[in-house]
């Protein structure tokens, strides 16, 4: 080994130890019994914290209500998304451009700004405490995200693809679900994933949104902290949320460095 | 090029009407109350641009906005250079230490918002694992009373939580250079440099403008981390705008709470503006990838 691989070793060594530390303690920390019970003792090593996830009723119901608005964003933003994307790759048309500057502009807008007229809104439409006005105010930062990734799949694909399909008589919903959907797999994948990871962690929305019911994950972590907060079951619940993304992690690896550009 | 179709836009209504409905709307609404006086939503009285001079006027806006844009800067000096010596770093290193890698540096962003503060400060603590080692050390860390260290916590936290995207997205810049470039360079006995500045970085700007407004306005408005590790503290040290603005909303003052919306909204606009003006300039220089 020369010095060059060496060095290589030893700044991935570093990285990774600099990224999984925290990591890494939540894990123990969740296998831990922190607070000590009559039957466990603090300190003592095991799954209760886990088994306590699923003996809580609110801690169930959370992770429901997460897995509902999350999918629900998926499916809202890939739907949106895939016409949209297809028109901006394959055509010129009035406002192209002022759009994509716009959507830009609302992925980076902060979400404490649009908070508050969100929840006026959405408390006179009854979207407040439901899975399903989460599911939407969500596709203010995923949908521009899912439009630049699915654009810059489709753009890849040569036009003739297209024009093949149309002459043996797709055209529409037949064409973009027999044709385009299977020729872009990879794209919807790496879409879905982003639009999945940045819901699924959101709080700012997830929090007003979620007065008296429907409390995602996020926000039964923080109801877990008290006068005497039980890290145990609060790291238990954080190493569990991270779950699927970690999974989604794993099953797109090969395509995630495929990126995304975005066009303005 | 493209044909030029205008019922292209029919395709374009589930997006039009979800980001309408989502986006736009709300922020009519913020742009209407930011010109009223709301006690209650239905008793709202007409202060025209009141709230505006107000903020304009004080003190503590200008103190949040030029500690968001000294945050900002620290954090994009610090995860750019960063993010792009550790992509270069992978490239080097093979796809298989690549992949592995970039999967590690993605899994902070997996972990709920709230609790990526969490998770250092249950490392920090006394009882914490960095907590610890620094007693060993002797070194007295208290980010709740000390300034400097409550930066360095939060910079430190939000390197951690973002670093993934800088990497992931810079090698994915990276592995789209074709290998005839490289041999062109190796060709003409270019140093190691020189391929970094000639063809490494223009080919890779591209994907590094949207990964630096990003960033840029992620951390200008950066709230939930920092709510979590010192809530503005100590002695308003770490007040960032957004934080500004959640004790606004939070003390049900809408009407200046709409304007200060406002207020960031622009900001964070011209800095789009400014972006978008930045990259036809560069695309027209002829730097873009072919």
């Amino acid at each position: 080994m020369n010095r060059a691989s060496l060095l290589t070793l030893l700044a991935c060594g570093a990285l990774a130890g600099f990224i999984l530390l925290p990591l890494a303690q939540a894990v123990v920390l969740s296998f831990t019994s922190t607070l000590g019970t009559p039957e466990m003792p603090a300190g003592a090593l095991g799954f209760h914290n886990y088994v306590n996830i699923f003996q809580t009723p609110a801690l169930r119901a959370s992770i429901i209500n997460s897995l509902i608005y999350v999918l629900l964003n998926v499916a809202f933003c890939l739907l949106a998304a895939l016409p949209a994307a297809y028109a901006l790759a394959r055509y010129q048309f009035v406002g192209d451009r002022h759009f994509l500057i716009l959507l830009l502009a609302f992925r980076v807008t902060p979400s404490v700004v649009l908070s508050l007229p969100i929840f006026i809104l959405f408390s006179r439409a009854g979207l407040v405490n439901s899975p399903l006005g989460i599911a939407l105010v969500h596709c203010v930062f995923n949908l521009p995200i899912a439009i630049w990734i699915l654009e810059s799949f489709i753009a890849a694909i040569p036009r003739a693809y297209d024009e093949m399909a149309f002459i043996d008589g797709h055209s529409g919903p037949s064409f973009f679900a027999r044709f385009l959907v299977p020729a872009i797999a990879p794209g919807i994948a790496v879409a879905a994933f982003f639009c999945f990871i940045f819901s699924w962690v959101e709080v700012v929305f997830a929090r007003i949104l979620t007065v008296t019911g429907g409390k995602p994950i996020t926000m039964a972590i923080s109801a877990l902290f008290s006068f005497q907060t039980d890290w145990g079951l609060v790291m238990a619940m954080t190493v569990f949320s991270m779950l699927p993304g970690v999974l989604m992690i794993f099953l797109i690896r090969n395509h995630i460095a495929r990126g995304f550009v975005v066009r303005t | 090029m493209k044909p030029y179709r205008n019922a292209a836009w029919l395709l374009m209504l589930p997006a039009v009407a979800v980001m309408g409905f989502v986006a736009v709307l709300p922020l009519v609404a913020v742009f209407n109350y930011s010109f009223h006086d709301i006690f209650s939503l239905d008793s709202a009285s007409w202060v025209g641009a009141d709230w505006y001079t107000a903020i304009m006027l004080s003190p503590r806006f200008w103190t949040s906005l030029c500690r968001s844009a000294a945050f900002s800067a620290l954090a994009l000096g610090v995860q750019l250079p960063l993010g792009i010596g550790v992509a270069l770093m992978l490239r080097g290193a093979g796809p298989r230490v690549a992949i592995l890698m970039l999967m590690c540096v993605a899994l902070p962003l997996a972990v709920p918002a709230n609790m990526i503060a969490g998770l250092w400060l249950a490392l920090v603590r006394s009882e914490g694992l960095a907590g610890q080692a620094l007693a060993a050390l002797h070194f007295d860390f208290d980010y709740k009373f000390t300034a400097a260290h409550t930066w360095i916590l939060i910079l430190l936290v939000d390197t951690w939580h973002w670093l993934g995207l800088v990497v992931v997205l810079a090698y994915a810049g990276l592995t789209s250079i074709p290998p005839a470039y490289y041999q062109a360079a190796a060709v003409d006995g270019a140093s190691r440099v020189a391929v970094f500045r000639l063809i490494e970085l223009p080919m890779i700007a591209g994907t590094m403008w949207i990964v630096l407004l990003l960033r840029l306005v992620d951390t200008f408005m950066i709230y939930t981390e920092v709510m979590m590790i010192n809530a503005g503290g100590p002695q308003d040290a770490t007040t960032f705008l957004s934080l500004d603005l959640g004790e606004e909303i939070k003390a049900y003052s809408y009407g200046t709470a709409a304007a200060r919306a406002m207020v960031d909204f622009l900001i964070v606009l011209t800095v789009v503006w400014i972006f978008v003006q930045l990259r036809k300039s560069d695309q027209s220089a002829g730097t873009e990838p072919i």
